[in-house]
């Protein structure tokens, strides 16, 4: 565990030196917030409008934390650092080192995202604030909470990322698939909540990492109650244990294929 | 007839310095600090045309500087030169046409064609009409030799075979001048000795006047009539090879192993280079001292063994190097 | 003068050509690049059934506009990224000193640097364009005016986008500027024009041209009025000319650089 938070910690303060990136990249941040602001004001004709349960000023907020997380936990390590790794067959030195490859990559992309996450989410708040007024309802009880959720959610999609990119043990290039994956969350899981979808699609939807990932925490952010939290904490769980595994079983086997190949 | 001058050719960098730890990076953000080399300080030289002239130098010596401001890649700071009568920086293109360049660390072809698709890619870009394009194509495949694995792609040829490709893709428009930046690097004994007799019949039968830059003494001993040494940006000698070997060859290195110990010590034009035992290494300067002397001084009844040898060219030009150190120093 | 510009194309064709080769080399890899693409652009078909399931009309467009108004960004997109994919990578081409090679050969540098690579999945973005147009209802005059404007947009993209990485030549951290308005361009291109209040519309036909490589042709296909053909012939005609001006300027000061970075 200690060499873990070791990369973790080396990552995290190397990327100390890249702010301005971070800061420069929030121009495109700020951008789709436009757009999207622009959308739903064009959407609600006036802003008492209350559609399918969500007020303007909460399909905003939503808005506003889905492009949070997805803005904030975008990094190059789980999308091409992998596939390369086992393109150049680099991964069999990897594997053969004293730690767990999955583990490692895991920390790596953490320290990755930390700072970027955090200067996200308060940037986030801080537009949220001036342009659309504070949540309705808001109690500073269930920060924790949604906090809960909203790591889970970065933690489950980064597993997931990692699932998409064992494929190129199998097919060269896995960036196909995480288009898809990208398309599924951009799509569906950010622009609007469940409720907006046609009644039959909704428990397809329910059942997909959108629930988990973008829509439980932003949900909870919105419009908090103690039967969503413990639904989606549920859900969460359940989608932690079942990646991990799927994760250590893809590995062992696309290992197995390495070893067959000889790299 | 001269087909490069260079005269008082400057190149000056400029590089950002950085203190160190986070409050030097936070500095050097708000207050860069540059400091100034002369890449290139002031260097004037010839070449004529058909000569192979090798231009040597250690690492950062200013060797690719100089061929990227002849090749009309970068502008000088200051100072004159022309190649072929055109001066590279005004008109690159005109240049362009007729020089042929080989980087040795970069590769120029596309490596999933064959390097016959590679040549009339290559006869494209210098417009060469299709019909011409295959007979240049059929002479240089019999002149060097390529029929074996001209229809083979180029990632699945030997090193030596992409780097002949390499080389022989430069001649499709018949340069007058061919710049070779380390053509032999991270290449076996065997595949050198190959590329230099490619290079040595390109010079001969196409009159292919070659500017050649290496790390490797044996490609310029075996090539060159001429070499230029620069080391920091300066050149530290411009002679013939016979000359630098010439003025070197005045010494040479005696190995001896003896029966038993035999008193010789250092004295005008006999130096000591090793002792041990009964085996002795000296250097004799035979301007001051005859090898007969030194033979005697051995007693030639004692000898078991004799190796008498020429100094490496590696060695003279390291100790070309030094001295230049020696002196900037 | 004209027998340059044949050779020119000539060489860019060889080139596109070459890479279209090497890219099928490995025909599973080429094949679900290309169609994973039309699936990844028919996907944001979900987000505008949603949208208009809401409302009738977004921005004063249908449906079936919006289709079409996606079919000219792909196919824009595609263009840009199958003719002119370097245009997007120049930043780094210039960072790290890649331009030496290209400095070398006696053709036009910009031309050739920007032409020198194609990305195989745009080859998905074109073939989807086509299908929004087929899906929007085609006949032979909106396809002559699709594909006209499709190349004029891609033309237009691929300026923008090297006069953004030719800032590179002076600005530092040019790459990330550049990315992140080439993003914004194309964030743009998908949605109705019409959603965006007046001051912001202002932007969308200068600073970032969206307005000329999408929504103005857009509306010229609806609507056709030669005057707004003009404009975005004249509007192209310019923006490339601003493109070469721009690198040709950057060009100079790279070849006398004196800034090291990996130029020894």
């Amino acid at each position: 565990m200690k060499k873990y938070l070791y990369i973790y910690k080396a990552t995290l303060i190397e990327n100390l030196s890249y702010i301005a990136n971070i800061l420069l990249g929030f121009i495109n941040f700020f951008i789709m917030i436009f757009v999207f602001v622009n959308l739903w004001q064009y959407i609600y004709s006036d802003s008492s409008q209350i559609i399918n349960g969500y007020t303007m000023e909460q399909m905003i907020w939503y808005v506003l934390t889905t492009e949070v997380l997805w803005y904030g936990s975008k990094n190059k390590v789980l999308l091409q650092e992998i596939s390369n790794d086992i393109k150049t067959g680099n991964i069999a030195y990897n594997i053969n080192k004293p730690y767990n490859y999955v583990f490692y990559i895991l920390s790596k992309h953490l320290g990755e995202i930390t700072i970027k996450l955090i200067l996200y989410i308060i940037v986030g708040i801080l537009i949220g604030l001036c342009f659309i007024g504070p949540i309705q309802n808001f109690n500073f009880i269930n920060i924790p909470f949604v906090l809960l959720t909203l790591i889970l959610g970065v933690l489950i999609n980064s597993i997931l990322r990692i699932i998409i990119s064992t494929i190129s043990f199998w097919i060269e290039d896995s960036t196909p698939f995480h288009w898809v994956y990208d398309k599924m969350i951009l799509i569906l899981g950010t622009l609007f909540p469940i409720e907006m979808f046609p009644d039959f699609l909704k428990p397809i939807i329910k059942c997909t990492p959108i629930f988990v990932v973008t829509y439980g925490p932003a949900k909870l952010l919105i419009d908090f109650s103690m039967q969503n939290f413990t639904q989606i904490i549920i859900a969460q769980l359940i989608y932690l244990i079942v990646s991990i595994l799927i994760v250590a079983f893809l590995f062992s086997k696309g290992v197995k294929k390495l070893n067959v190949n000889g790299g | 007839m001269k087909i490069i001058e260079v005269k008082n050719l400057n190149k000056k960098f400029k590089i950002k310095e950085k203190e160190k730890g986070i409050k030097g990076s936070i500095k050097s953000i708000f207050k860069p600090k540059y400091k100034t080399i002369n890449a290139v300080d002031d260097i004037s030289f010839s070449v004529e045309e058909g000569e192979i002239l090798a231009f040597i130098g250690p690492n950062g010596a200013g060797k690719s500087t100089t061929i990227k401001m002849l090749t009309g890649i970068l502008y000088p700071t200051s100072g004159d030169m022309m190649v072929n009568g055109i001066n590279p920086s005004k008109e690159r293109k005109k240049l362009a046409y007729t020089i042929g360049t080989v980087f040795g660390q970069k590769e120029q072809l596309w490596t999933h064609l064959t390097p016959y698709d590679n040549f009339k890619f290559f006869g494209a870009i210098y417009d060469i009409p299709n019909k011409e394009i295959e007979t240049r194509i059929e002479e240089l495949k019999t002149t060097f030799e390529l029929d074996e694995f001209i229809n083979t792609p180029v990632r699945n040829l030997s090193l030596g075979q992409r780097i002949r490709c390499e080389i022989v893709a430069s001649l499709i428009h018949k340069p007058k001048i061919l710049f070779l930046d380390e053509p032999t690097i991270g290449l076996d004994p065997v595949v050198k000795e190959n590329i230099r007799k490619l290079i040595k019949q390109m010079n001969k039968e196409l009159g292919t006047t070659i500017f050649l830059t290496s790390h490797d003494i044996g490609d310029i001993e075996k090539l060159c009539k001429r070499v230029i040494i620069i080391n920091k940006g300066k050149i530290l000698m411009d002679d013939t090879m016979n000359n630098l070997k010439y003025h070197y060859l005045n010494k040479k290195i005696i190995e001896v192993k003896l029966k038993e110990k035999v008193n010789l010590q250092d004295e005008e034009g006999i130096s000591i280079l090793k002792s041990k035992g009964n085996n002795l290494k000296v250097e004799i300067d035979i301007t001051k001292k005859d090898m007969a002397d030194v033979i005697k001084l051995l007693d030639v009844d004692k000898i078991i063994d004799i190796n008498i040898s020429n100094i490496p060219l590696e060695d003279i030009i390291t100790s070309i190097y030094k001295d230049a150190k020696a002196l900037s120093i | 003068m004209l027998m340059e510009v044949k050779n020119q194309i000539k060489v860019m064709f060889l080139s596109l050509k070459y890479n279209i080769m090497k890219q099928m080399i490995n025909k599973v890899t080429f094949i679900t690049n290309i169609v994973f693409m039309i699936l990844n652009n028919a996907s944001f078909i979900v987000q505008w059934i949603i949208l208009f399931s809401l409302k009738d009309n977004i921005g004063g467009y249908t449906i079936s506009q919006v289709v079409l108004l996606w079919g000219i960004a792909s196919s824009t997109f595609g263009i840009s990224h199958i003719l002119f994919n370097k245009s997007f990578e120049l930043s780094d081409l210039i960072i790290n000193g890649k331009l030496d090679t290209f400095l070398t050969q006696p053709k036009n540098v910009f031309l050739n640097v920007i032409s020198s690579d194609t990305s195989i999945s745009a080859i998905g973005d074109l073939i989807y364009g086509y299908i929004c147009l087929f899906i929007y209802g085609i006949n032979i005059s909106n396809f002559i005016l699709f594909t006209i404007f499709s190349i004029t947009g891609a033309i237009i993209l691929a300026s923008f986008a090297s006069i953004l990485g030719s800032t590179c030549f002076w600005i530092v951290k040019g790459d990330i500027i550049a990315d992140s308005l080439v993003n914004i361009m194309i964030s743009f291109d998908t949605y109705p024009g019409t959603i965006f209040k007046s001051t912001v519309k202002i932007i969308l036909y200068t600073v970032i041209p969206v307005g000329f490589a999408n929504y103005l042709p857009i509306d010229t296909m609806l609507n056709f009025n030669i005057m707004n053909l003009i404009y975005i012939f004249a509007f192209t005609a310019l923006i490339v000319l601003f493109a070469f001006f721009i690198f040709n300027k950057g060009l100079k000061r790279y070849s006398s650089s004196n800034l090291m970075s990996s130029r020894i």
